[in-house]
């Protein structure tokens, strides 16, 4: 009996150094990171993982927020954010209650072919759509990317929505219908607040998405005052200097802070909501 | 009224898919349109047709490096995969075992490479890893003797600079989506094994396995599609603008992206474009029809 508690233990002492060093492998570049964030130029590349306390400091928070336009950068970061969380989840949700609702003639085709344009990578069309802005005066305008990442958005919140009203009963909304209530009435008092859960999650998953985007946000906005936050930090580590990085080290972080946040609050949505849309034809 | 009713779908629909349609569907259109010119840097409006010979140069020419390409991309695909699963598996039963403690301490822990955005985890990694003068592997090198090295240089070491960074992004989800998987598994069936006499490989290959397989299915699938339509790795790591750091590695996405934004050829660009479009509609049809049937 004592012999196979001693092994026991003994596998799970393994099992946890084991962890513990996944868990370390996983964290080292985002400690590294950080701690470069923290020091200041003189030890800053030299000292490895480990912080000389006296040299702790939050001059590169100081002077990416001062010295460099981060503010900007976050205000059009936060403009395109919000634009495109309000078009794609405004279009999205009454389209996604049509396709969950209502059976119609070329649905299912119009539901298949949403999928294989989620397929479709949006880089691959980002020529074309780079052509057509600049004959149409769309480029580095804050409404031409909106509309861009609206459109990929739509699809992927059609999808994500249809999913939740297809799990709310019709009967509720039969039953209201009974009560005398017209279809707007319906929409916006029954259906929308039983759907809030999925609305708010999606739109969440939105946001994240364009925050995170650099692609496009780096080929289309050209001018220095439009830069997002991508566009911003990629200008920052491309400098050669040494300064800059400890500087984009800060700003890193100030990026990634909010989204760790949001993240866990609604991660256990999250794989719910990523293998969703997917594959269910 | 009648007539009203059949219309009222489509009204709720409307704007979304008249959007979709203008910044979606057009420019892959338009897209296929350009695959067929000869537009280029010298030829941006006075383009013409020139049938199909974007599609030959990038289907029957070595040198144009598309084949290539998607050589280098299938073995990415399958490299990253089976080692990402296989890790993710082993992963997942770990932190399965009985009696661990922090289980719920290191999920969470785990979860941060894939909670970071991704271009940040891409960059830091440039900067603070795979650096040569101050990346912490050049340190890590020195510290024990050895001499610095340029990860990014060459292909073959950037190849795997690339891989373990993608695999440091990517095992998170698959090691949850793993650990999901093996939480839902019916204990009886063990012990009624263990009764049987059956050893542990006999327990893995037969119940685990099986059990399992259904559920993981289709995030291995949509994890495989990420994988083949990867770029922002080899593109961040090895081709942003004005630094290039050497290797010359391509996947087909960042070969098309090359062609358009860098060496002006718009006609070859849109026809690879258009050629992995059509490879990736094959592909999810076949795999959404396995799936079905499953």
């Amino acid at each position: 009996m004592t012999r196979r508690k001693t092994k026991n233990l003994l596998r799970l002492t393994f099992l946890n150094i084991f962890f513990i060093a996944i868990c370390f492998l996983a964290l080292v570049p985002i400690l590294y990171a950080f701690t470069l964030s923290l020091s200041d130029g003189s030890s800053a590349f030299g000292s490895g993982l480990f912080l000389n306390p006296k040299h702790v400091t939050l001059e590169n928070y100081r002077r990416i927020l001062t010295e460099e336009p981060f503010l900007l950068w976050l205000k059009n970061s936060v403009i395109l954010s919000v634009g495109t969380m309000v078009v794609a989840m405004g279009f999205a949700t009454t389209a996604s209650y049509a396709f969950s609702r209502f059976r119609f003639k070329g649905r299912m085709k119009i539901l298949f072919l949403l999928i294989l344009l989620n397929a479709f990578p949006q880089i691959l069309s980002m020529f074309a759509i780079f052509r057509l802005f600049k004959t149409f005066g769309l480029l580095d305008s804050r409404l031409g990317l909106i509309l861009v990442y609206a459109g990929s958005m739509c699809i992927f919140s059609i999808w994500n929505l249809k999913g939740y009203f297809d799990t709310i009963p019709v009967e509720i909304e039969e039953a209201s219908k009974i009560d005398g209530a017209t279809d707007l009435q319906m929409l916006v008092k029954i259906v929308l607040p039983l759907a809030r859960p999925a609305i708010i999650v999606t739109a969440v998953m939105v946001l994240i998405y364009v925050w995170n985007e650099y692609l496009f946000a780096t080929t289309f906005m050209l001018s220095a005052d439009k830069y997002t936050l991508a566009g911003g930090l990629y200008q920052l580590q491309a400098n050669d200097y040494s300064r800059s990085w400890s500087l984009f080290t800060a700003a890193a972080v100030l990026v990634s802070v909010p989204i760790l946040i949001v993240f866990f609050c609604i991660q256990k949505y999250m794989v719910s909501g990523l293998t969703a849309g997917g594959v269910k034809g | 009224m009648k007539k009203k009713k059949r219309a009222v779908p489509w009204l709720y629909s409307a704007p979304a898919l008249i959007l979709i349609g203008i910044v979606v569907v057009f420019p892959i259109i338009y897209t296929a349109y350009i695959s067929f010119t000869n537009m280029n840097l010298y030829h941006w409006n006075d383009f013409h047709f020139i049938g199909l010979e974007n599609y030959k140069r990038a289907l029957l020419k070595a040198d144009s490096g598309f084949l290539s390409a998607i050589g280098v991309t299938i073995i990415w695909t399958v490299v990253n995969m089976v080692v990402q699963l296989v890790l993710a598996y082993f992963i997942a039963l770990g932190l399965n075992a009985k009696g661990l403690k922090l289980k719920r301490v290191y999920k969470t822990l785990l979860m941060f490479p894939w909670a970071m955005p991704a271009y940040v985890s891409i960059l830091l990694w440039k900067v603070c890893m795979y650096n040569t003068e101050f990346g912490l592997l050049n340190q890590l090198v020195t510290a024990l003797g050895g001499s610095k090295m340029n990860y990014l240089a060459e292909n073959v070491p950037a190849f795997f600079a690339c891989t373990i960074l993608n695999l440091w992004m990517a095992l998170p989800f698959m090691i949850m989506m793993i650990d999901g998987a093996l939480q839902s598994v019916d204990g009886s069936y063990y012990e009624s094994a263990t009764l049987d006499g059956a050893g542990v490989w006999q327990k893995t290959w037969y119940i685990t396995l099986p059990c399992i397989r259904p559920i993981i299915a289709p995030s291995a699938i949509m994890t495989t599609f990420t994988t083949f339509k990867q770029f922002d790795i080899v593109y961040l790591l090895t081709k942003q603008k004005g630094s290039l750091s050497g290797a010359s590695i391509q996947t087909i996405i960042t070969y098309a992206h090359q062609n358009a934004f860098v060496s002006n050829n718009y006609g070859l660009s849109s026809a690879v474009s258009i050629l992995i479009f059509v490879i990736i509609i094959v592909f999810s049809v076949f795999t959404n029809r396995g799936l079905k049937e499953e």
